[in-house]
């Protein structure tokens, strides 16, 4: 199906800007199993973030970290009132990703955009693909020998990262997946999770709230319990 | 007490229990191994060579007991003293 028909079959009913603020209730959405439609995502095309340092942004990510500067959009605002001019600009991240910014021409970055040194903060960020441990070692030498802080290696279970961070101050991931999900991963997952939201939603029934690990984990034991219990 | 998902990086876990004496360790059925012991046990970091990021969810596989101190380097695991 061309692009172009996309627009011309679209429907009417979800246009607007709603969809900027509207909340949206879970609870009232229908399942994918009602409907049996299979939707499936492949891969990245582009993370977006806006920046307020132009020379930096391109001169680290072409010229330090060395990706193609592969395409740029530069126009008078959205056609929408109070929106500055801006350039959008991609660098190559590998298998058709980019990773983009946007510099909003004359504008003042905004106190609550400056990055923070905390937790909640860097929790936003992309961690890109590498696909050997050789090349992992590769991005971290070489960065440190081009004068880049760079973090030390970190294990977390199926990857190997490190971390850096870019002149606007975001996080930078570099992953290495360290083996693939296998099926006792994904039973693994939801019993996990929904340890967790049967113990948030008990307490909250209750007025309280779920404080720590330990509680979800014990909600866990059980749940594992009964899945051996009814083989 | 604990259970333990049979992959790579929780392994350690089992073959740590494995030298405890008191523990007994089932074969994985459903991808868990279980982990039971009349008395505390203690997991030591070093013992596993296990990394800080792995270390800090060890017991993501379900833990039926209680913990008595999560420090760093250790960490006792005593027998449950309520029902889950």
């Amino acid at each position: 199906m061309p692009a172009d028909s996309l627009h011309e079959q679209a429907s009417t009913s979800s246009a607007g800007l709603e969809y900027h603020t509207a909340q949206v209730e879970v609870s009232k959405l229908k399942r994918a199993d009602a409907d049996k439609v299979v939707l499936r995502l492949e891969g990245v095309d582009h993370t977006a973030r806006p920046t307020w340092k132009l020379r930096e942004t391109i001169e680290f990510y072409r010229d330090v970290l060395g990706l193609p500067l592969v395409h740029t959009i530069s126009a008078r605002g959205w056609g929408l009132q109070d929106h500055a001019d801006f350039l959008h600009f991609f660098f190559d991240a590998g298998k058709g990703a980019t990773i983009a910014f946007f510099y909003y021409i004359g504008t003042d970055q905004p106190a609550r955009y400056v990055p923070e040194d905390h937790y909640f903060y860097t929790a936003t960020h992309t961690a890109w693909s590498v696909p050997t441990a050789q090349e992992l070692q590769r991005w971290k030498t070489t960065l440190e020998s081009r004068g880049v802080v760079v973090s030390p290696y970190t294990r977390h279970e199926i990857l190997e990262s490190i971390y850096f961070t870019d002149p606007n101050g975001y996080p930078i991931e570099i992953a290495l997946r360290l083996r693939e999900v296998e099926v006792i991963d994904v039973n693994d997952a939801r019993l996990t999770l929904e340890a967790a939201m049967q113990v948030e939603d008990e307490l909250r029934a209750g007025g309280r709230r779920l404080q720590d690990i330990d509680t979800v984990w014990r909600r866990k034991a059980k749940l594992v319990e009964q899945m051996l219990s009814e083989r | 007490m604990p259970y333990v998902l049979d992959v790579d990086e929780f392994r350690p876990i089992v073959e740590s229990a494995r030298r405890i004496p008191e523990c007994t360790i089932s074969d994985p059925v459903n991808g868990y191994h279980k982990i039971v012991s009349p008395r505390e046990i203690i997991l030591r970091r070093r013992d596993m060579k296990m990394k800080p990021a792995v270390w800090y969810g060890l017991f993501t596989g379900g833990l039926n007991g209680e913990i008595a101190e999560f420090n760093r380097g250790k960490v006792p695991v005593i027998g449950a003293k309520r029902p889950l």
